[in-house]
């Protein structure tokens, strides 16, 4: 186990960004953290990098208790390296800025350089070692962040969004590296992403967290909403002042509801009147997903229902078309 | 219109002429300004930095106090000063008055507060995300200072030249601590006063065009560097 977190709380002024009772972390496997923007997924990279103290809980380190008021934190600092959303690299050559990580580790001038063009190779970017680091594109960026951080050969690496920012053809090769660097030098990776696609394609284990708690799944067609009730006394949450979804809660007030995704369904617009929880739209985007499709829903609100390959057969939908979409009860979480 | 356009001809005459009085005088006011703007540099770069870069009780209000001193008028620091080294002030015995350290002294006061504030805001403007990638590669705190630091170089060096501008072309303080004595605390401003309350205008012009030349080379220097790491 290289990180056990228990009862980890993050609190900046009277807002609680982090709550994790408890996350295991194995050696040597690939974690992805998934969920959306706020959910707590870079403060929690932070903690686990040593750069940022928990307000409350624990750590443990391969298998050892993580005393953030200490300054041996720099020793730690030394085993596990983050690559941020948007890195910056230093003020120099891409050489220098791969070789910093050495030169502080007093490496011998050959060896720093061995490991450099070895890194360097590894991340496809040989070629710029000699040019001046802040004229790269994002993507370019990323990769010799990368292996700024591979050059220290750290035994844990985190990313943080590490595709978020670069075009396709650098996405590609990004999630290579992730890949061999886990796989050819057993570095435990962990990787922060809202794409559901990348983490299942890249992890050996995927952490949902959402609103800086661990959740069952990740929630998706996330709204906020107030919760009213008609005159008949059915309850809806009523969504941007355009929705109103049918929901059976207790709550009050302001809430955040999710609907998922897989259980919501797709029809044909003319064949059916829309019910209480049927709402007329028009098709967006299609795309594909692991052979499913994921169509997003102009329905007043956009809303993503993926459909099974079988069932888009059956009704294939196209970009523009009229259709209905239906959100069952069960699709709908107040969460 | 005339008078000036003579004045200048006669001027560059005698820079051409390398006279020797014009000669002191520069090599006075240089050795003056240089030392007291290496002094201040010392003594400022690292305060500023230490405020810049770490948070404590009451920084604010230290920039502020620092921000106000940056208008201190030169005649408010040469009395200062003079209070404490004429023979009268505690450090009278040590016959500052009218020496070349009793003008360092008070330039050193005058461009310590520009030369720690231009620092802070150098090191504050410095992308936070160069302290934690230095951080996250090992760096202990020294070694992340420095990287800081290496990225705030250019415009810590603003700041070193522009307190070298100030002072090399201050009046208040070199006259009142220096008392313009020819050949020995005569600097190109003191000079151009004398010059100019006497009438003579050649000699108060030759120097003008030798301390805009000084500042201008300056700047040249700097901005060959700034150019050059830009490459």
């Amino acid at each position: 186990m290289v990180f056990e977190v228990e009862n980890l709380t993050k609190v900046y002024g009277d807002r609680k960004v982090l709550d994790i009772p408890e996350l295991r972390i194995d050696k040597g496997k690939v974690y992805g953290l998934l969920g959306p923007n706020g959910s707590g997924k870079t403060t929690l990279l932070e903690i686990l990098s040593f750069l940022m103290q928990p307000t409350t809980g624990e750590i443990a380190y391969n298998a050892k208790k993580v005393d953030f008021s200490r300054t041996y934190l720099q020793g730690l600092r030394r085993e596990v390296a983050m690559v941020e959303q948007q890195p910056i690299l230093f003020t120099t050559s891409v050489y220098k800025n791969v070789e910093f990580g050495l030169r502080i580790r007093k490496v011998a001038k050959e060896r720093r350089k061995q490991t450099v063009f070895e890194v360097l190779d590894l991340v496809g970017m040989r070629d710029f070692a000699q040019a001046s680091a802040h004229k790269l594109s994002g993507g370019e960026t990323q990769r010799v962040a990368i292996a700024r951080a591979l050059a220290c050969s750290p035994k844990v690496i985190l990313f943080d969004e590490p595709t978020s920012n670069v075009d396709i053809e650098n996405q590609i090769i990004i999630e290579g590296i992730l890949r061999d660097i886990n796989r050819q030098k057993g570095i435990s990776v962990i990787f922060t992403t809202h794409n559901r696609m990348q983490a299942t394609k890249l992890s050996d284990h995927i952490v949902f967290l959402f609103q800086g708690k661990p959740a069952s799944s990740v929630y998706e067609n996330i709204f906020s909403g107030s919760i009213r009730r008609d005159d008949l006394g059915g309850m809806y949450c009523l969504i941007h002042d355009k929705i109103m979804l049918p929901v059976q809660t207790a709550k009050t007030g302001q809430v955040t509801i999710s609907i998922d995704p897989r259980t919501a369904k797709v029809l044909p617009a003319q064949d059916s009147p829309p019910g209480d929880n049927g709402f007329v739209g028009r098709v967006v985007q299609l795309t594909d997903e692991g052979g499913d499709v994921r169509a997003l829903i102009d329905i007043g609100i956009p809303i993503s229902v993926l459909l099974g390959r079988e069932a888009y057969k059956e009704a294939p939908v196209l970009t523009g078309d009229q259709v209905l979409v239906i959100c069952p009860p069960k699709s709908i979480e107040i969460v | 219109m005339d008078l000036l356009l003579d004045s200048f001809i006669s001027a560059i005459l005698l820079l051409k002429s390398l006279n020797a009085e014009v000669l002191t005088i520069v090599l006075v006011s240089l050795k003056i300004s240089s030392s007291s703007t290496l002094i201040a540099s010392v003594v400022g770069i690292p305060i500023g930095f230490a405020i810049a870069f770490n948070e404590f009780p009451g920084k604010r209000i230290t920039v502020t106090v620092l921000n106000t001193l940056l208008a201190l008028p030169t005649v408010a620091v040469g009395l200062f000063v003079y209070a404490f080294i004429s023979r009268r002030g505690i450090f009278g015995p040590l016959d500052l008055l009218y020496t070349q350290k009793g003008m360092i002294i008070g330039q050193v006061i005058l461009i310590i507060p520009i030369v720690t504030t231009l620092t802070i805001a150098a090191i504050s403007r410095i992308d936070d995300r160069y302290r934690k990638s230095a951080m996250t590669l090992g760096a202990t705190t020294v070694q992340t200072a420095v990287v800081v630091f290496r990225e705030a170089r250019f415009a810590i060096m603003a700041a070193v030249i522009a307190a070298f501008g100030r002072v090399i072309a201050e009046v208040g303080i070199s006259m009142m601590l220096g008392g313009n004595a020819k050949g020995f605390t005569r600097t190109m401003t003191t000079a151009m006063a004398l010059e100019y309350d006497k009438g003579e205008f050649v000699l108060a012009v030759a120097l003008g065009l030798i301390l805009l030349t000084i500042s201008f080379t300056v700047n040249l220097f700097f901005n060959y560097l700034q150019g050059r790491a830009r490459l």
